[in-house]
């Protein structure tokens, strides 16, 4: 299996230099000797147009196991960012990167990031992973967009 | 009355199809209704059943009824004459033990007729019951209304006629590469010859290799039976077909025991036992473990292999004559560490400085903390400073922080004292039983021995057998009425319980001392009458204990001085 996981992630890359979604990026960190990490990714992702995310690009890291497709890669913003659906760590909360919910192997991570993309925007509130967030989204919708052009402004690219 | 139909109620609520395999040594509940209303609501259906099953009663009443309402004796005295001979504890449900081949066949069973009703393939039918949790009314309802809807729903191919032709390796839309002999699988990212194409209904296409993983880390990995296409969200079932195509024999072999673990998850009338490596299942036709149920009765059960345990919570002893959420609460109070911290709290003060925990072992009431060197009173907790010489008395032990203070520790060592009164016999009981059964290991040696050397036969040795059974029994039930005494208001009924409680342990602890009792030839025949009469007293009062409490339980008449949770 551990070939797949290496086999996939190449091909995986080779399509995403190929082609990729406006605003993105993602690579591979590379190792101390030079060599290239597949199994662990920088990702940036934008936020969406027209909305208070718009602006920032913010910073993720992926990490595959080596059971991957199989499994799910873990995804974790760095730093952590506010939203209602991202744990305190950073770690993303979203149900196809969950392998007892709605990971498939035939998810691709280019439809993983869109997922998330698609996620800043759009907290699901039945699963809040953070609760200053979370509260804040339920009880004072201004305030809460208020704090995310803030973050989006902290998250402008250099 | 309305006791009455409650009663019979939970009897008729359950639903009788699944479980075509009844006990008859209870003697089973007639439902003098047949099945065609089972498509009547829940409430509706039981009131339904229960005006209809008294009136049946009361018509009727001489057969069949001793089984459930044991609380309504004397009304039924005036119907019924002669009671049966060997009456029933309120406590008893009808139950069976099954083998897991058996509860194979049940399973089969009610796929066949499903797949009959509805003329498709029983794995079609096996599919739709398990995405319908085998409620097999609402499946037919909802199918009757809409096959379509009901199908896609579960994830299966809308167009019955074209069901899983890809039991053979066609993919029914392979992307074909150009040269058409070999395809791309998307998640292995390989090239791979055309014939390694599989598909489901979907048309989804991967190689047969990422197929096999994928099942293989569902089943194994995850436990999990039910698996769907690999492609994103995507609910198409994989069919069994598949499963025995691809896997080796072990995954296969834990697949269908996920299915069959499926299975009684979904049941609420059967259970596994819960004994280590007991594959035997019990089943209970006319009793669902519901939190209402489970309130009043204790439902315990033996499975195939003689295993007692509870049907309701799973314990692995029979827990009469205490309900499953108490017991619970019992378990856990004396599993954790709680009681640690009572005495804790009872015994020690922390440094009012550093907040270290000390105990004090003695001396006099200037405390100088090993830690911080902070110099305090024992008693007011004040600073030494304040105190001058006056070592072994506080002359502020009277204001009201030192008061409050010692009221304080003093609850929590009463309360500790309580708990420790109730768990100490709790658990003599449970460690007498085990020295008994110890005892009567060496004694049987013996009594073989002294069949051998007498005129008695096998049959006529083995009293002491019974007797041992009976104590055990008899024992299990007192710890337990010494878990329920901790947790129940003090009341009449609680001096009523209490009485029988002492009866039954004074018994039990004659029987045990004659147990020890040296076994010689000459008196072996005194020995043997003696112990048989007090076996049977002592089962006497067991059932009077058990009746009593079950009794209570049906009247609602104890109250617990904690708030219970609904189990």
């Amino acid at each position: 299996m551990a070939g797949i996981c290496r086999t996939r992630l190449a091909e995986e890359r080779k399509q995403w230099r190929k082609e990729h979604p406006f605003g993105f990026y993602a690579r591979p960190v590379k190792a101390t000797d030079g060599s290239l990490d597949l199994l662990q990714w920088e990702v940036g992702i934008p936020g969406k147009a027209s909305t208070p995310w718009e602006g920032g690009v913010y910073k993720l890291t992926m990490t595959f196991p080596e059971d991957y497709p199989s499994k799910p890669p873990k995804c974790k913003f760095t730093p952590p960012l506010f939203h209602p659906n991202i744990y305190p760590s950073g770690t993303v909360c979203l149900s196809i990167l969950d392998e007892e919910k709605g990971w498939k192997p035939a998810i691709t991570f280019k439809q993983i990031l869109l997922g998330i993309q698609d996620l800043l925007n759009d907290p699901n509130v039945n699963d809040p992973a953070q609760s200053d967030a979370y509260t804040m989204f339920k009880n004072d919708k201004l305030q809460y967009e208020r704090r995310v052009r803030q973050q989006a402004r902290e998250n402008f690219p250099k | 009355m309305g006791k009455r139909s409650r009663t019979l109620s939970t009897t008729s609520d359950i639903d009788n199809n699944h479980h075509p395999r009844k006990r008859s040594a209870h003697s089973p509940v007639n439902l003098p209704t047949p099945t065609s209303t089972k498509q009547m609501s829940d409430d509706a259906m039981s009131d339904y059943y229960s005006d209809e099953e008294m009136e049946y009663n009361y018509s009727d009443a001489d057969q069949d009824v001793d089984d459930v309402e044991n609380e309504e004796e004397e009304d039924y005295a005036q119907f019924t004459p002669a009671l049966p001979a060997k009456k029933a504890l309120a406590w008893d449900v009808e139950y069976d033990s099954v083998e897991p081949d058996q509860l194979r066949e049940i399973v089969t069973k009610d796929v066949d007729h499903v797949a009959g009703i509805f003329g498709v393939e029983p794995e079609i039918a096996r599919a739709l019951l398990r995405h319908y949790k085998w409620n097999k009314e609402r499946l037919i309802e909802q199918y009757m209304d809409s096959p379509e809807r009901v199908l896609a729903s579960a994830g299966l191919p809308i167009q019955l006629g074209t069901f899983y032709p890809s039991t053979s390796r066609t993919p029914a839309k392979a992307k074909p590469t150009p040269r058409s002999k070999t395809f791309s699988c998307p998640i292995c990212a390989s090239t791979q010859p055309i014939d390694m194409a599989m598909a489901l209904p979907c048309g989804h296409t991967f190689c047969s290799e990422c197929w096999e993983m994928y099942l293989v880390s569902k089943i194994k990995d995850e436990g999990e039976c039910d698996v769907r296409c690999m492609e994103e969200g995507c609910a198409m079932r994989i069919p069994t077909a598949w499963v025995t195509k691809l896997l080796d024999k072990s995954t296969f072999e834990r697949y269908q025991e996920l299915l069959l673990a499926a299975y009684v998850a979904d049941n609420k009338n059967i259970r596994f036992c819960p004994f280590p490596s007991c594959d035997l299942a019990v089943i209970t036709p006319n009793f669902s473990p519901t939190a209402s149920a489970l309130s009043t009765t204790v439902p315990t059960v033996h499975c195939g292999h003689n295993h007692t345990f509870c049907f309701g919570c799973g314990e692995q002893q029979d827990h009469r004559p205490l309900i499953c959420a108490v017991v619970k609460m019992w378990l856990r109070k004396c599993a954790d560490d709680s009681e640690t911290a009572n005495w804790i709290k009872s015994n020690t003060k922390e440094c009012p400085k550093c907040v270290s925990t000390i105990e004090k072992n003695g001396g006099c009431n200037h405390m100088t903390c090993k830690k911080c060197k902070h110099e305090f009173c024992w008693v007011c907790m004040g600073p030494w400073t304040e105190h001058g010489t006056a070592w072994y008395n506080c002359n502020r032990y009277d204001e009201k922080a030192g008061v409050d203070a010692r009221d304080a520790q003093s609850r929590s060592r009463a309360s500790l004292e309580r708990y420790l009164h109730y768990y100490n016999r709790f658990a003599n009981h449970e460690q007498s039983a085990r020295l008994d059964r110890e005892l009567y290991a060496k004694t049987e040696k013996k009594m073989e021995e002294m069949q051998i050397a007498s005129e008695l036969t096998w049959i006529e040795v083995q009293f002491a057998k019974r007797a041992v059974d009976e104590l055990v029994r008899c024992r299990t039930t007192l710890k337990w009425t010494y878990a329920m005494a901790f947790y129940l208001e003090k009341n009449n009924e609680t001096i009523m319980f209490e009485d029988n409680q002492r009866d039954l342990e004074r018994a039990v602890e004659e029987l045990s001392e004659l147990l020890e009792s040296p076994i010689e030839p000459a008196t072996i025949s005194e020995l043997r009458s003696k112990m048989t009469n007090l076996t049977v007293y002592v089962q006497k009062r067991n059932e009077i204990m058990l009746n009593d409490t079950a009794q209570k339980y049906q009247d609602s008449a104890w109250i617990w001085n904690v708030s219970v949770p609904e189990f």
